[in-house]
């Protein structure tokens, strides 16, 4: 099999999304990755703004020193739109993911409920590989 | 002179502290409907919830379900935008029903005007997903009662938000067609010029995206150059308007820069495709300030009523004016590649 390119993890800043990020900066590290980060903007951060498209998060910054992964390779971007849909996206031109990664659960998500779930939604509807990563995974 | 809105229900509850999307829009709607001095001709239709029958239309069965499910245990929130509370299924059933109860008593009446005073919105739903403060889509469920009537209905949407809902849902059905002003880019990420409709609806979804700080004369513009021929060739026989209030210069959620005048030159225009009186309706969308939402509705309903408007003057000189021929021909263009790749395919 062809070894993953392009890499794209959805990011809201949740603990989850971080454990997503990191599993995807070490996956990238080992098979030559770049990683693009995707925020997606909602209606309600146009009052609010979270993230801007210019400046990466400190903590992924932080995130991929820890990982060993070249910053080089870490692309950051801001979305307009939910994040499934602004996940599924990514998948096509001008990004051309071939691989999703998410965490199990976003921001102020309940547990066991498929209502609102981005992880199970795009993997319903991705074109590509979808990782969900759990909780509490810790590199082996 | 008639305008028919739906009795209120209680939506009290589906609320949640800081959120734009409150029940007190619903108050400002009705607030404006009685700015209008209406009295006796002023019908309010009773309250309808919408059957599962009416919902599946245009919304999966198994998103139905899902979501009920969810609301009766409690709810939370769907997404950064979206909630939920344990009466909120029931609250979007009456908002998805009163565009029915209000078409009924148009038909029944063959005139006025209707405005579906309602909440929460609707265009941002999906077929099968909850999205952008969006449960049920109301608009949708009302276009798609008209057409299992054998209707041509028309959906004009002056959200600032594209209403990638309505567009999904009816994105291959050649008997609605749809037409979105809205600021790009925004949430949510879709509305783009080369959206122009499915395989057999091509030329039934017109998108006219807008710089920030576009002024009402472009959005005018826009649609009569963009959407006027096209909607003269469609020749509706109901007009549902996705009427969201967040493109006022006002409202915190976007920056098109409109005035309540624009609004009301709008609802005159679109009055305007209407075959007659009573084929016109009118759904709350967005807007979230107050103040601009009670007079913008005010403008509106007044000027598609026929009343004279003299309120806050419409508004000019924003950005985006030169881009609006590039999208006609940008649309014109696509949907000449779209017809060269369909003759090629069934070439044998």
């Amino acid at each position: 099999m062809k070894p993953f390119e392009n890499i794209v993890v959805g990011y809201d800043g949740s603990h989850d999304a971080k454990v997503a990020a990191r599993w995807a900066m070490e996956a990238a590290r080992d098979c030559g990755a770049v990683v693009t980060i995707v925020h997606a903007t909602g209606l309600r951060e146009h009052l609010h703004q979270k993230y801007v498209l210019d400046v990466t998060p400190p903590e992924l910054i932080e995130l991929a020193q820890e990982c060993a992964f070249e910053l080089n390779g870490l692309h950051w971007l801001v979305a307009n739109g939910d994040p499934c849909s602004v996940l599924l996206r990514m998948a096509s031109p001008p990004t051309n993911a071939d691989l999703l990664v998410v965490g199990s659960r976003g921001e102020g998500k309940r547990e066991g409920l498929l209502l609102g779930s981005t992880s199970l939604e795009v993997a319903e509807h991705a074109p590509v590989p979808v990782v969900v990563v759990p909780s509490r995974y810790v590199e082996r | 002179m008639v305008l028919v809105v739906n009795e209120s229900f209680d939506d009290s509850s589906h609320e949640v502290a800081g959120h734009p999307e409150r029940p007190d829009r619903l108050v400002a709607a009705r607030t404006a409907v009685d700015d209008l001095h209406l009295d006796g001709d002023l019908v309010v239709v009773p309250a309808h919830s919408a059957t599962r029958e009416e919902l599946v239309r245009v919304h999966i069965g198994n998103y139905l379900d899902e979501l009920s499910a969810y609301c009766y245990s409690g709810g939370g929130d769907i997404d950064q935008d979206t909630y939920a509370t344990l009466d909120s299924f029931a609250i979007a059933k009456y908002a998805a029903g009163s565009g029915l109860a209000v078409i009924e008593e148009l038909q029944r009446r063959n005139d006025g005007v209707g405005f579906v005073a309602a909440r929460p919105p609707g265009h941002h739903a999906l077929a099968d997903r909850a999205m952008g403060f969006c449960l049920l889509n109301n608009v949708a469920v009302a276009a798609a009662a008209l057409r299992s009537q054998g209707e041509r209905v028309l959906i004009v949407d002056w959200d600032v938000h594209h209403g990638n809902g309505t567009q999904q849902i009816f994105w291959d059905v050649p008997e609605v067609l749809y037409v979105s002003t809205h600021q790009w880019p925004l949430f949510p990420g879709t509305g783009l010029v080369s959206e122009v409709g499915g395989r057999h609806a091509t030329d039934r979804t017109v998108n006219i995206p807008l710089p920030p700080g576009a002024t009402g004369d472009v959005v005018r513009r826009g649609i009569e150059e963009m959407a006027g021929p096209v909607i003269d060739a469609f020749d509706p026989t109901w007009v549902l308007v996705s009427a969201g209030f967040d493109a006022h210069r006002e409202d915190p959620m976007a920056d098109l820069r409109l005035t309540s005048g624009d609004f009301a030159q709008m609802a005159r225009s679109v009055s305007g495709y209407a075959p007659q009186t009573g084929r016109l309706v009118m759904f709350l969308e967005g807007g979230y300030d107050l103040s601009a939402l009670r007079s913008s509705i005010h403008a509106s309903l007044s000027t598609a009523l026929g009343q004279t408007y003299d309120g806050e003057s419409a508004s000019n000189g924003g950005p985006g004016t030169e881009q609006i021929e590039r999208m006609r021909q940008a649309r014109r263009s696509t949907i000449e590649l779209l017809h060269a790749s369909d003759d090629e395919e069934s070439t044998p």
